[in-house]
């Protein structure tokens, strides 16, 4: 039925944020586990760290920075209508400005990141 | 008061832990746009990973006690915010003892992943 | 004109099993998917079951999956669905035959949100009086009919039936907010345990699947801000 419902932007909006949620955690939990190796074990935290420098560890930062971001930006939606109710009555409008700010500062983030890897 | 919940059965002594967690995932979700987010453009814009190895990390990086309680701060909110936000999913998703044990297994990775990183932040030191 | 209607079907005491069955009927374009199913089952399969009673939106007799959202059918014209269309029960709710869904478990939840005036005062020797603006307070969740299409359209509630879904909260918002009403403390309580108010994800299908345009998020957030008020 999730698949099948013809649900509307919040339909949409939800399950991206519980996709990137999930993925987050995914990250977090092998950041930690990275970060304790830089002190316990420089050498093979270093391995990892050349994976993360490299292209395809970098389109995976893109990623990472575009779950962060839009789940931050989702969250901020639902928040917002959380402490002020009637704003649900612009819930698509707010989604769509969201979308404006991921853009604008994702496509310049992801150029940043990707930036070594395009040899500029 | 009611002492039975919609489904007739008695109401469950929830203590209020719901609307505990519904706070604090509001409450950590804004901290986290702060932190999460200044956290990643630094890593990710004004420097590179390319040159953050364990050396730079422990000498530049955490050279102050401000940036180490940032990053514990970011650290303690990040897993209680996705440990949350995980506890929810679960129990949407499964029930009785498949519940219970996946809670489980996720409180305790949680846990132990507050300790490794509160180590490391804390008493991490420069490779030698 | 001729519309290719599909229709899952369910006959318990055949065999139980769920399976769509296609019609080719002859419309208007100006008949709603009621009308189909009536003639259906006039003129090709009498055995076809569904509920109906008003016939225009009154009853909340007939909410079902059209075309992949809830609606009613004597709500929805063909016109506005185009050349084929699906029918199924509504979602997450058991199935007795065809289109009609167990419905017990859905109006226990109604009932345990104590959808009635509660007020222990000596009655009053008139009406008690509410001036616009306190009956404006509630205006929204007084149109609710109880067809169903909202809690049956929210994964959370697919998710896990036990969550007392929107509909409830719709009908508890009714009283909470009502100044002639003293019951809102017990009826926060009630919708604040796990299987409550805190299950909504904010996901909007309750609001586009409600018939009666009632703004059924807001009203969920409303009673989710006064449990905050309350307790927080
Ligand atoms: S709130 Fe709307 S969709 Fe839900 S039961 Fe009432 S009328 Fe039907
Ligand atoms: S038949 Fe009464 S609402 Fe559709």
């Amino acid at each position: 039925m999730l698949f099948r419902y013809r649900g509307s932007e919040g339909m949409v909006a939800w399950a991206f944020h519980r996709i990137s949620g999930i993925a987050i955690w995914l990250f977090v939990m092998l950041h930690v586990l990275d970060i304790y190796l830089a002190g316990g074990n420089p050498n093979v935290y270093n391995d990892i760290l050349k994976f993360y420098a490299s292209t395809p560890g970098r389109c995976m930062e893109v990623l990472l920075g575009a779950a962060l971001l839009y789940h931050a930006l989702n969250g901020l939606r639902i928040m917002a209508m959380d402490f002020w109710p009637r704003l649900t009555a612009y819930h698509k409008q707010i989604w769509y400005a969201n979308w404006v700010v991921f853009v604008g500062a994702g496509l310049p983030g992801a150029f940043i990141i990707m930036r070594p890897a395009l040899g500029l | 008061m009611a002492l039975y919940s919609r489904s007739g059965r008695p109401r469950p002594q929830s203590g209020g832990f719901e609307l505990a967690a519904w706070y604090f995932m509001r409450f950590s979700g804004v901290a986290l746009c702060v932190l999460a987010l200044t956290h990643f453009s630094l890593e990710h814009f004004l420097f590179d990973p390319s040159q953050e190895d364990s050396t730079w990390i422990f000498n530049q990086r955490w050279n102050s006690l401000f940036w180490r309680g940032f990053d514990w701060l970011l650290l303690m909110m990040v897993l209680l915010h996705a440990f949350l936000g995980m506890r929810t999913v679960t129990m949407d998703y499964l029930q009785g003892g498949r519940r219970t044990l996946a809670l489980t297994s996720l409180y305790l990775v949680g846990v132990v992943l507050f300790a490794m990183g509160t180590i490391v932040v804390f008493v991490g030191m420069p490779a030698a | 004109m001729d519309v290719t209607l599909r229709i899952l079907r369910c006959d318990p005491e055949r065999d139980g099993a769920p399976h769509w069955e296609t019609y080719k009927v002859a419309v208007d374009p100006m008949d709603r998917v009621l009308d189909l199913l009536i003639k259906v089952k006039a003129e090709q399969d009498g055995s076809l079951s569904f509920r109906r009673s008003c016939g225009h939106g009154i009853c909340g007799s007939d909410a079902m999956l059209i075309n992949n959202r809830n609606r009613l059918a004597c709500r929805i014209r063909v016109d506005q669905l185009g050349k084929k269309i699906s029918v199924a029960p509504l979602p997450g709710l058991p199935v007795v035959k065809d289109l009609i869904v167990e419905m017990s478990g859905f109006f226990g939840k109604y009932r345990s949100v104590r959808p009635y005036l509660i007020n222990d005062q000596p009655e009053p020797e008139r009406e008690r009086r509410q001036s616009p603006e306190d009956r404006a307070r509630f205006d929204d969740t007084t149109k609710c009919i109880l067809c169903a299409a909202c809690t049956a359209s929210c994964p959370s509630f697919w998710a896990r039936p036990e969550y007392v879904g929107p509909a409830a909260i719709v009908q508890a918002h009714r009283f909470i907010f009502d100044s002639r009403d003293e019951g809102a403390a017990e009826r926060l309580e009630i919708l604040s345990d796990e299987d409550g108010v805190w299950r909504c994800r904010t996901i909007f299908n309750c609001v586009e699947a409600c018939p009666r345009g009632i703004n059924i998020t807001r009203a969920i957030l409303e009673v989710s801000s006064a449990i905050v008020g309350r307790r927080g």
